[in-house]
């Protein structure tokens, strides 16, 4: 019994970790990446609008609200976006495979855009225009950071 | 984009559309064999060249027509660039905020698929520079230089001027640097 809660508590530190046990099922890795490419694509589209609200001299808070909020909800589903067995092996996907070759800088870079995506978020609910300008900023720099060593182009 | 280079990609196209816009201007106050007017020919012009009844210099009438498809087509992709976007929404041309994601993404694709028939262009271009080169006419110096082996039945070239080339140049890097500053009045 003692043991089972050992291994049980592993497991699920493990699967917290994002390291995958055995590996994942098809479908169920299929599932995940699905659920990534639209969330990335939700951010990405989000981004767009944010950008063009941003650098307009005339910003529409609204538009800068929902979409800081809409990104920074969805940076935190992120952490689980990324378990083993979802790479390019598996299925059609933008996500290389130093992902899980360097998976502590890869959950570093994922940690500092999940920083900054609630940081934005609170710079956006307050509505500061210089905070939310350079928070914006700092934000859009940990996703590049990351699609620099991280991502491919994928077409679809 | 497959390279990581983004940035030096949206700066040589902007150096490209100040070489357009240069070139532009050249086409109608520089050196006679420069200008427009000078290779841009009917088809009987490049029929008679075809049957090898031309004399003249500068472009022949059909270089001149891949001069001007060659010229559309850059003027086609860096204006395309100016409006394009990638699709994370990081790095996007100097005008791409004024407009819409949905119409970026359409200018995204449109500027891939120009880049396509740009490279096809290209092919064509150095083939035939190499093919006149093989047959002991070589272009390219004869085109910075603006001297080479003439056909002594054919008019001489009346030179540009160095200081209208700067003007024109000066003119081509102040609206280069207005649509990088995002234009109109500097931005949406």
């Amino acid at each position: 019994m003692r043991i089972h809660l050992v291994a049980a508590a592993a497991a699920l530190s493990m699967a917290a970790a994002g390291v995958a046990f055995a590996a994942l099922p098809k479908n169920k890795a299929r599932a995940i990446m699905q659920e990534r490419h639209e969330g990335m694509e939700k951010i990405g589209d989000t981004n767009k609008l944010l950008r063009r609200e941003i650098a307009s001299s005339s910003p529409f808070m609204p538009t800068i609200q929902s979409g800081a909020a809409t990104i920074a909800t969805l940076s935190k589903r992120a952490s689980g976006w990324f378990p083993a067995g979802t790479g390019p092996d598996v299925g059609k996907t933008g996500a290389k495979p130093e992902i899980w070759q360097k998976p502590a800088d890869f959950a570093a870079k994922m940690r500092d855009f999940q920083a900054a995506a609630q940081l934005f978020n609170a710079a956006a609910k307050a509505g500061d225009a210089s905070a939310i300008k350079g928070r914006y900023t700092a934000m859009v720099r940990t996703c590049s950071a990351c699609h620099d060593s991280y991502r491919n182009e994928m077409k679809h | 984009m497959k390279s990581h280079h983004v940035d030096w990609h949206i700066w040589s196209g902007i150096a490209i559309l100040t070489l357009l816009l240069f070139r532009l201007m050249w086409g109608f106050v520089g050196s006679s064999t420069a200008r427009w007017t000078s290779f841009i020919r009917g088809p009987r012009a490049v029929l008679d060249f075809l049957r090898g009844r031309w004399v003249g210099i500068g472009h022949t009438p059909l270089g001149g027509l891949s001069v001007v498809a060659m010229f559309l087509l850059m003027c086609t992709q860096v204006g395309l660039g100016v409006f394009n976007e990638d699709e994370d929404g990081l790095y996007a041309g100097p005008l791409a905020n004024f407009l819409s994601p949905d119409t970026t993404e359409k200018i995204h694709e449109l500027h891939e698929l120009n880049f396509k028939l740009l490279l096809g262009l290209i092919v064509l271009h150095v083939g035939a520079i190499i093919y006149y080169r093989v047959r002991g006419k070589p272009l390219t110096m004869p085109m910075i230089s603006g001297r080479g082996a003439t056909n002594p039945a054919a008019p001489q070239m009346r030179p540009g001027k160095w200081w209208v080339a700067l003007i024109c140049l000066g003119i081509a890097f102040a609206i280069s640097r207005w649509v990088v500053a995002g234009a109109p009045p500097f931005g949406s």
